[in-house]
């Protein structure tokens, strides 16, 4: 008997059994998997929006490529879960606000228009019960400085990729330092 | 009798559940032990970003157990460890920021040594392969300055300890202990602290040697074979990507090579906070081999530089000085040879060898 | 859970209590030292800028935890705010074995004789409680010198001519400045002011058996790497510890003190680190919680004896609370100024801490601590974009050219800015909370005004080329790390909380050791006087004890 077929018998055997016992674990696994923590995928693509307003690409990554929507994501299920409801009312305003100001969704306009709605939010111009209590004001500072936390704080908390912000400021990371040395 | 009868009833049952169970878990083992990573270890999603990095790094042949080990590699210490995962993660509670232990660390170094038996050897035969014994328990090391957090960062960068943790007395009179006796002979340094497995990268290139001086200038740095275990950040960070060391000599700027391996070297061996060339433990060349890589006399995993004079210098040089003789050693700081700082006038002086200057 | 008696309770492991718990276990009393914290291990934030003591917005990594901590703050416009220790509004000091000595930024200062005798100087102020401390700085020099010597001081008087007397110097040569401090130094020489390199809390050689700074980019907010920043953590604690006498009881929560029927103080009950309650029973019981947790911890301390928390019967504990204004202005140069070579803060003046015309009190001037890069990116003149390109190219360009000089403003202290405690929010273990409330006296701000102006002029001389100012003046409670005043001193019970030993003057045995002591807070940082003032008030109660003085 050749080794190939016995081994892809043996193979359905345990299939078999996996499929009928091991799976019911699994299935706990795939269900709970997404590409994100908290954000779902459409919130994640207008926080990278956001992202690239707050800290906008030039010769150094925006505030996308650094991971700051990553950051605030984990930060989100962490330190930050306190702020849950907050992104998840504040991304919705900002969609529902950019229909009917521009019938298009944020990410689709272009880089100057977003800019502009991004200060009327932090002018706390916006209209509608959705930003009621100056909440557009609120919610930009609060995306603003976890934006900055996530592009110019530790790399280890998911954003400053590559400690990007850090080669941009020539600092050098991790310090160049050595121990004491002491003339005896 | 009527006992006997219900035993039997009952045993057959519990042989029958017992075979069920051995063919469930035994083929359910026997799968996981042969499938691919995809379809198990990183189905758990905490680990698929390493399992994806590790698909395009030269070790992508290798399964996850060559280098990690099965499940029951080490007993119930891994046992309960996925158990505790296994419980977090139904919970909802997902750590994304799995690393490996120290014992894990070694274990994988061990799987390391299995292939790269030569670097091994190598690495065995110089000052790297030091012990926390060696490092640690160093008298006059530990009388001159007291042993703190920051030690750690370049030896013992894996403990899972913090330095008071791990000996004691913390202060400059001592005797020191090291408080755990499994950790006295593990190594400081191990393959892991400038080595990462999980990298992008294509399969092993070796940089061309047979020019010691352009060592340094042909290394393909798109494939960076090094990669320096941050302790700070609990992660690697590939050598290209750690900072070129600025260095002065007195108020000139020392011209460093820009060979990424180097860049390792320096995290370690650096200067004072200011950066002053030849402080603290910077060896940065200067004079006649300024700009020249570490790399360039140093084999790196021994750190053995004896015979690379010969491979540029004749041995007896112009001025009737033997240079495989010569006390070219860094320990010793009144050497007037030594490699790292020696300029053409500290021999020359107003053009003329030493050996002709008038008394 | 029982425990044996002992001698003395100290309730907080920080400046003063360390001190303290020293001084007394090494004259032969035992000691219980309750800590609410643990050891901190420089591992646990290494030189991540969001976890630091200064910026702890994902949660202060040396303490208090957000999940278990909660403070109220009134704001002026009498809002109420239920915050966490990660907020900037809780006024958090490092909870851990050393407090705020394992974080701080080390200056090492003196309060000026002045300082001591402020009403005496400047006479009344109107809405204030301005007033003199009962003890003169003579009366403090020798603890002074104590701290200076047993915890470790580098400095050098002979360059800063305002500097009170002192019998003996500093042990550590002072630092060297960087590139910064080096161009403000000669700036202030060339404006005949008396520029001198600040007295540290850390090492400038190796001392104690602990190794010199290396001169990291990180440094106030941290934990040390390398153990070069004296705090009582890697002083006093371990004299006590060694001693025998002392036992540190880590992650315990004091929760109240103890009144037996007579209406004598006989101990503390607690909350040990398993949450479970304990009480532990002393002769003597003496809190150096901090400004805010000493006064908590004596409101929360309500008995049949002491209806209105204990030393409270003149309402007095708790009020004058008072931190620092840091007035400042910002400058930046055409030239890069900044070298790596840390940690900043070194040069300060000493010119502008008193006699000021027309202005009360004062402080000094120095370069501030380097920024990390969050931290400067809310660093903006008035008016300047704080997102989007604009901002960013302001990062890269000027990360490196500015500099900044301010100072700590001696602030006059007023009666209702306080804390109390918050009748509805408890924390993890059932304890009601402190609530801050209150505001500045408005005489601070010409003062703070005066300040910005000095350090205005002192940035355009060494050469910047644009300067904005502040007067750094909080719209809220000033307290911050430098919180004090909560339990002043007097020699009045009526209008005082201790006296001059810092002894409660309702009770025989129960004492403050910590800022809430202080009368005024000078116009530095209040570290080393903290540290005197543990010395002062230690010394004073063994010298007692061994001449047969219980307390009773």
């Amino acid at each position: 008997m050749n080794p190939q077929n016995k081994l892809s018998r043996r193979r359905f055997v345990q299939m078999a059994v996996l499929s009928a016992g091991g799976l019911s674990v699994f299935a706990r696994c795939t269900k709970a998997y997404s590409d994100w923590r908290f954000f779902t995928g459409s919130e994640a693509k207008l926080m990278d929006a956001l992202a690239d307003q707050i800290i906008p690409p030039d010769d150094w990554p925006g505030g996308k490529e650094s991971g700051v929507t990553n950051f605030i994501d984990k930060q989100l299920i962490g330190p930050y879960i306190r702020f849950q409801d907050t992104y998840r009312k504040g991304l919705n305003g900002i969609r529902e606000s950019c229909k009917v100001l521009y019938q298009n969704s944020f990410e689709s306009l272009d880089f100057d228009e977003q800019t502009h709605f991004l200060e009327l939010m932090e002018d706390g111009k916006l209209t509608g019960d959705l930003w009621a209590g100056n909440f557009d004001r609120t919610f930009f500072k609060l995306f603003r400085d976890h934006s900055m936390q996530a592009y110019y704080g530790s790399s280890r908390h998911g954003g400053n990729k590559d400690n990007i912000s850090y080669k941009m400021l020539k600092l050098d990371y991790p310090l160049i330092i050595g121990q004491n040395r002491y003339q005896n | 009798m009527r006992q006997h009868s219900k035993l039997h009833k009952l045993i057959i049952p519990v042989i029958i559940l017992f075979l069920v169970v051995i063919t469930a878990f035994g083929s359910f083992y026997g799968y996981w032990d042969s499938a691919s990573p995809s379809k198990t270890c990183s189905s758990c999603h905490e680990i698929t970003s390493s399992v994806e990095i590790l698909a395009e790094s030269p070790h992508r042949n290798l399964a996850c157990k060559e280098c990690h080990g099965t499940a029951f590699s080490n007993g119930m210490h891994s046992l309960k460890e996925k158990g505790k995962m296994i419980f977090e993660h139904i919970n909802g509670r997902s750590d994304e920021d799995i690393r490996l232990n120290e014992a894990q660390i070694l274990e994988v170094m061990n799987n390391c040594t299995r292939c790269h038996k030569t670097e091994q050897a190598r690495w065995l035969s110089g000052g790297h392969s030091a012990r926390y014994k060696d490092i640690f328990l160093n008298e006059k090391h530990n009388k001159t300055e007291q042993l703190n957090f920051d030690c750690l960062r370049c030896h013992g960068m894996f403990s899972d300890l913090n330095i008071g943790e791990l000996i004691g007395p913390l202060n400059t009179s001592g005797p020191w202990k090291i408080k755990i006796n499994s950790t006295e002979s593990n190594p400081v340094i191990p393959c892991l602290a400038c080595h990462q497995i999980h990298l992008l990268g294509s399969t092993h290139q070796n940089p061309d040697y047979s020019n010691p001086q352009n060592a340094s200038y042909n290394r393909i740095t798109h494939n960076p074979v090094v990669s320096f275990y941050n302790r700070h950040d609990k992660t690697h960070i590939p050598a290209e990507n750690l900072p070129l060391l600025e260095v002065w000599d007195c108020n000139r700027p020392v011209n460093v090579s820009s060979d990424p391996i180097m860049r390792n070297c320096i995290q370690c061996h650096a200067p004072n906070g200011k950066h002053e060339a030849g402080t603290s433990d910077d060896r940065t060349p200067r004079g006649v081999h300024e700009g020249f890589s570490c790399t360039a006399c140093h084999d790196p995993h021994s750190n053995d530089a004896r015979q690379s004079c010969a491979k540029c210098h004749p041995a007896v040089s112009h001025c009737k000085l033997d240079v495989t003789t010569m006390n070219t050693s860094y320990k010793d700081r009144q050497s007037p040879h030594n490699i790292h700082w020696v300029s053409c006038t500290d021999c020359h002086i107003n053009g003329r060898p030493l050996n002709r200057q008038k008394r | 859970m029982e425990n044996q008696k002992v001698n003395v309770v100290v309730v907080g492991a920080g400046a003063g209590g360390g001190v303290v718990a020293k001084e007394l276990s090494t004259a032969g009393m035992s000691v219980v030292l309750f800590e609410q914290g643990g050891w901190i291990s420089y591992d646990d934030h290494t030189d991540d800028e969001l976890h630091s003591e200064r910026n702890p917005v994902l949660g202060n990594s040396c303490g208090p935890d957000d999940k278990r901590y909660r403070r109220v703050n009134i704001h002026p416009d009498g809002s109420r705010h239920v915050v966490l220790p990660s907020e900037g509004d809780y006024n958090n000091i490092s909870a851990c074995v050393g407090s705020g000595t394992v974080t701080y930024g080390a200056l090492a200062w003196r309060y000026m004789p002045e300082d001591f005798k402020m009403k005496t100087t400047y006479g009344d102020v109107p809405g204030s409680t301005i007033a003199d401390w009962p003890i003169s700085y003579d009366d403090l020099e020798p603890y002074y010198e104590k701290a200076e010597w047993e915890i470790g001081v580098a400095g050098d008087d002979r360059l800063n001519p305002f500097a009170p007397p002192r019998k003996k110097p500093r042990p550590m040569p002072p630092f060297t400045h960087n590139k910064e401090a080096t161009l403000l130094r000669d700036a202030a020489i060339r404006l005949g002011y008396h520029p001198f390199s600040m007295p540290m809390l850390r090492n400038s050689i190796p001392y104690g058996g602990r190794p010199a700074c290396y001169r990291m980019r990180t440094c106030i907010g941290y934990a040390c790497p390398v153990g070069a920043k004296a705090g009582t953590h890697n002083t006093v604690i371990p004299v006590a510890l060694n001693s025998g006498n002392c036992e540190l009881r880590t992650h315990c929560i004091v929760s109240e003190i103890i009144v037996n029927g007579q209406g004598k103080i006989t101990g503390v009950r607690y909350f040990d680190q398993n949450n479970k309650p304990g009480t532990q029973l002393a002769d003597i019981v003496i809190l150096s919680a901090s400004a805010i947790e000493t006064a908590r911890l004596l409101l929360n301390s309500k008995s049949a004896f002491f209806p209105k928390g204990i030393g409270n019967e003149n309402d007095w504990v708790g009020r004058n609370l008072q931190g620092h204004a840091y007035p400042h202005a910002t400058g930046l140069f055409k030239e890069e100024i900044y070298d790596d070579f840390g940690p900043g803060s070194s040069v300060g003046i000493c010119d502008f801490n008193h006699h000021n015309p027309g202005i009360i009190g004062g402080g000094y001037l120095a370069n501030s601590f380097i920024r990390m890069p969050y931290s400067f990116a809310g660093v903006r003149p008035p008016g300047a974009k704080m997102w989007g390109k604009e901002h960013k190219i302001f990062q890269r360009e000027n990360f490196r050219r500015m500099a900044d000089v301010h100072g700590p403003f001696q602030e006059i202290p007023n009666f209702s800015q306080r804390i109390d405690i918050d009748p509805e929010v408890k924390d993890f273990w059932g304890i009601p909370v402190a609530r801050l409330s209150g505001k500045t006296h408005e005489e601070n701000v010409a003062g703070c005004t005066f300040m910005a102006d000095k350090a205005e002029l002192w940035l355009k001389e060494a050469g910047a080329i644009k300067i904005w100012k502040g007067s750094g003046i909080s719209n809220g409670v000033s307290a911050g790390q430098h919180q004090a005043g909560t339990c002043r001193m007097g020699n009045d019970p009526k209008t005082s909380v201790t006296d001059k030993f810092g002894r409660i003057h309702s009770t025989p045995n129960l004492f403050v050791a910590d800022g809430s002591l202080h009368v005024t807070n000078g116009g530095f940082n209040p570290a080393l006087t903290i540290m005197a003032l543990g010395f002062w008030v230690g010394g004073h109660i063994a010298s007692e004890w061994n001449k047969g003085n219980r307390f009773k």
